[in-house]
């Protein structure tokens, strides 16, 4: 019946339930997977707010050699819980639980993912989480760090436990939502959306979401085995005892190297959707970029010892980390290459998006090449453990990721609320976040160089002077952050209506209203082809109905 | 395919003369990093002989690095200028619809990858002069504490816990260890760090070649004072300086006895073992490969609960009836056999009197 009702293709879970009517089955225990993307954002900014806060007592405590604005026991609690809640609560859950949730359904054609109800309970475990975490302050926090090496680990406050509890059960959240991706991808693309006709994005979920998969379960039992020892004594860690301080590190890292392309391969994939909408250009080498994403995805689990060139490994089995590497940078080459071809020869619209890729893209290249620098096993030897690296992950992961989500948000905003948020506040934000970040980043690259150790709450004097430009220069960057904010709470009200395409953009999301309806699509399209070919008809047949007021087909089965 | 408004795929000249200015921008970077005292700017004087190494492959990093970073970022610079949209351009305009060139992306990929091992080529031959390269000399420990070093010489007695000094020109193996968390040893001058791991014991090797004193900094976090782990000094004397230090201390700690053992080997008294000492010595240098439990609960060697006491396994490692004496005699000389192996008490750091303190505390658990 339901194949029948639809003109074009479809039959795929062409399948409509009624959408339901009590706001709290809609907008908190909703299971529909845009409404979970944008509980996933909101939330997710949320915690953003609070771990800029962190940062912010980092800086002004680093503006002074004495430090003096906070305890040292409380610098460390604060460090640590900043970092914590960027990877868990804010650059993870916004880049798969959100955007992922939120777009690529909607971009291979699908009503939902393959399982609502599990999406839901992947979103409800992580405020929970996320609360948890910062609960851990209520009771003494952690101040090892993110990274959390016992033994000091097993020293630490009681609130070190309740980390371990909070980190296990966000993994539990991501765990889930990777096989929820996985099955989506692989079972619900619409008739004709091919692999090798996916846009983009779904193919930087489609790399990402094994890696939540499958390296998530290393931390968990990482984190279980902690947690027991903290609070039963089982001996894993403690070497007093005849446990392993390196087991752990082994296990951490097996985790969080994955982890680090978890939170880059998405905002590649957003990257990869903004710089051809306003180039007016079909991506670059398409396939290069698509399968560098699973190559870095692969070779992601192969590297996770280049964190420990310093702990003590067997020297001979640090070479083949170093190399592996290495050799990552080649696809990472491709892409960045293939990105900056993408510009050659466009009509570049600037938008506040684009400009926020193109930030992506200069930011992001030098993370890239500080971290070439890092793997070099003579080099790491000098530099492991100092403000270097603390610059390289922060241009990868603030450079990279988050400019990527700011990209994203600029981008998507439309498609989630049918408004436009205000593109000369958009700019402003840009600006003011680009400079500010370099002005907080870059001197950290020779604060290392020059023997600034990490972790720490008073410094040498002679380090004083770039820690004061690196505060000023936070402070730039957060009232960037600021008009960010303040653009979204004023464009939600009185932006412009931004209708079902604004940007001009051709993969499927912006060929529906925005915002999309609860089905998603009227009739599922069929796809003919490449989403990116500007000069060619859209690839898609079956769309004839939807920004149109024809009523969805119910199929005779739903209820 | 007829494509509308797509003008001939072919490089204008502004890209050829973008791309000279960036040639040249590119070869000035590496001019630069390759001219440019950044050390001396940086205070940082090369100690050892292989930071001299480390500093030519960042050299080579930062120069390449640059270049590469001039040519993407210029060009992203360029073609945001020179490809925006025009007033004049109608509202639908799309660029020139080009989807890949195989020639390009070939190029784009060889290049790197032929970088790649250059650079593992480079990489490992410096990494080989620090970490593998085979020097006999000086054997000296430093052990991490909460929140500062303690040094140990060959025949001197006791810790030494102020400055570590090293006579220059020798070449100097140097065993780290932790006697509480994890700690590390960064001498920025020497380029060159590890971490002390409690329970294991791991070397650095390096040959002092200039006089002066250095920064030791501690870049793991330890605990709550971590940041003040770094005010003590690392100092390079010449040979008589040295001499004279080490002698001061030899007739300061006389009377104290734990040096550890010359090349020659010393003799172990068993009688003065004491069980505490040799409790705490266990943790910090054996429970990375062997645990306090029944013989079967292996994790590198054997668990070594009643390693003097187990009817069922009356031999140790060597075959020798498993008592305090050959005991003590393993831990002086290490034993490689087909049962396994064992380090010597110079690649452990162990004195005689730790070796006494050792098998006391062996023989005291049943």
């Amino acid at each position: 019946m339901a194949i029948a009702a639809a003109p074009h293709g479809g039959g795929i879970a062409d399948h409509i339930h009624p959408e339901p009517q009590s706001f709290v089955r809609r907008y908190v225990f909703s299971i529909d997977h845009k409404i979970i993307g944008i509980q996933y954002i909101i939330t997710g900014f949320v915690f953003f707010v609070l771990a800029g806060l962190l940062a912010e007592t980092i800086r002004i405590q680093l503006m002074h050699a004495n430090g003096g604005f906070v305890s040292p026991q409380t610098y460390n609690e604060v460090y640590s819980i900043h970092g914590s809640t960027m990877v868990w609560l804010v650059v993870i859950p916004l880049l798969t639980g959100g955007f992922g949730n939120l777009v690529f359904p909607l971009q291979i054609g699908a009503r939902d993912v393959a399982f609502p109800w599990l999406n839901m309970l992947s979103y409800w475990i992580f405020p929970i989480a996320g609360l948890m975490l910062f609960s851990s302050f209520l009771m003494g926090a952690p101040t090892a760090g993110w990274t959390e090496y016992p033994p000091i680990s097993l020293e630490g406050q009681a609130g070190t436990s309740m980390w371990a509890a909070a980190i296990f059960l966000v993994g539990v959240s991501s765990t889930l939502t990777g096989i929820n991706f996985v099955v989506t991808i692989m079972k619900m693309r619409a008739p004709g959306m091919t692999f090798t006709r996916m846009p983009l994005f779904c193919w930087g979920q489609f790399a990402t979401a094994p890696l939540l998969m499958i390296a998530t379960t290393a931390l968990a039992a990482a984190l279980a085995a902690l947690f027991m020892e903290r609070q039963f004594g089982v001996p894993f860690f403690d070497p007093t005892k005849g446990g392993s301080p390196v087991l752990w590190q082994h296990m951490f890292w097996f985790y969080s190297h994955p982890a680090v392309y978890i939170m880059i391969l998405p905002a590649f994939g957003i990257v990869s959707e903004v710089l051809p909408t306003f180039s007016r250009k079909p991506i670059f080498g398409y396939k290069l970029i698509a399968f560098s994403s699973m190559a870095i995805a692969l070779a992601g689990f192969m590297v996770w010892a280049h964190h420990m060139f310093t702990s003590g490994l067997a020297p001979y089995l640090q070479l083949p980390f170093m190399v592996i590497t290495f050799v990552i940078a080649v696809p990472t080459g491709i892409k960045i290459f293939s990105w900056t071809a993408t510009l050659w020869g466009g009509k570049i619209h600037y938008t506040t998006a684009m400009l926020f890729a193109m930030g992506f893209l200069v930011l992001f290249t030098l993370g890239g090449i500080t971290g070439i620098f890092l793997a070099a096993i003579p080099f790491d030897l000098h530099l492991h453990g100092t403000y270097f690296v603390v610059a390289h992950f922060h241009y990868v992961l603030v450079g990279g990721s988050l400019m990527g989500i700011f990209s994203g948000m600029y981008y998507w905003f439309p498609k989630m609320s049918g408004r436009l948020l205000s593109e000369k506040l958009g700019k402003w934000h840009f600006w003011l976040f680009f400079i500010g970040f370099n002005g907080t980043f870059l001197p950290m690259h020779w604060l290392g160089l020059e023997g600034m150790p990490r972790w720490v709450s008073t410094y040498d004097p002679q380090f004083q002077f770039w820690n004061q430009f690196a505060s000023i220069s936070s402070f730039v960057m957060t009232a960037g952050i600021l008009l960010f904010f303040a653009n979204i709470l004023y464009s939600i009200r009185f932006g412009k209506v931004a209708g079902a395409n604004p940007w001009g953009a051709r993969t499927l999301e912006w060929q529906i209203p925005s915002p999309p309806h609860y089905y998603n699509f009227k009739h599922i399209p069929t796809v003919y082809g490449l989403p990116y070919d500007f000069s060619q008809p859209l690839p898609y047949r079956g769309l004839e109905d939807e920004l149109n007021d024809t009523p969805p087909p119910v199929a005779a089965g739903a209820h | 395919m007829v494509e509308k408004n797509a003008p001939a795929v072919r490089l204008g000249r502004g890209f050829w003369i973008v791309t000279a200015v960036l040639a040249i921008l590119a070869i000035a970077s590496i001019v630069f990093w390759y001219v440019a005292p950044i050390y001396r700017w940086m205070h940082l004087p090369v100690a050892i002989a292989t930071a001299k190494q480390v500093d030519q492959l960042s050299r080579f990093m930062l120069a390449t690095g640059s270049a590469l970073y001039i040519f993407v970022v210029g060009y992203i610079v360029y073609f945001a200028i020179a490809f925006r949209v025009r007033k004049s351009d109608p509202p639908d305009a799309i660029g020139i619809q080009i989807h890949d060139n195989h020639k390009l992306e070939f190029w784009w990929t060889v290049i790197p990858a032929a970088f790649v091992v250059l650079l593992s080529v480079l990489s490992i031959k410096i990494w080989y002069e620090i970490t593998l390269a085979p020097s006999n000399g000086l054997v000296v420990e430093a052990i991490g504490h909460k929140w500062y070093y303690t040094f140990r010489y060959p025949q001197v007695n006791g810790e030494i816990t102020n400055a570590m000094h090293l006579p220059i020109g020798v070449p100097v193996t140097l065993n780290l260890t932790s006697a509480d968390v994890i700690h590390s040893f960064w001498v920025p001058a020497m380029r060159l760090k590890n971490d002390m791991v409690p329970g294991l014991v791991t070397q650095i090797h390096f040959t002092p070649t200039r006089i002066g004193t250095y920064q030791i900094i501690c870049t793991q976090f330890c605990g709550i004072d971590h940041s003040l782990m770094h005010q003590q000094r690392f100092v390079i004397d010449s040979q008589a300086n040295y001499q004279k230090w080490y002698h001061a201390w030899q007739v300061k700690n006389a009377k104290v006895s734990n040096a550890l053992p010359s090349t020659s080997g010393a003799s172990v008294n068993l009688a003065a073992g004491d069980v505490a000492a040799g409790k705490a010595l266990f943790a910090q240098k054996c429970t990375a490969c062997h645990a306090m439990a029944p013989f079967t609960t292996v994790k590198y060697g054997p668990g070594l609960l009643d390693v003097l006491h187990d009817p069922t396994h009356p031999n140790l490692v060597n075959g020798q009836p498993a008592n305090p004496a050959d005991a003590a005699a393993i831990l002086e000389k290490g034993y490689t056999g087909t049962m396994g192996s064992m380090p010597n008490a110079v690649t452990n750091g162990l004195s005689s009197q730790d070796i006494a303190n050792l098998v006391a505390y062996l023989n005291s658990m049943k």
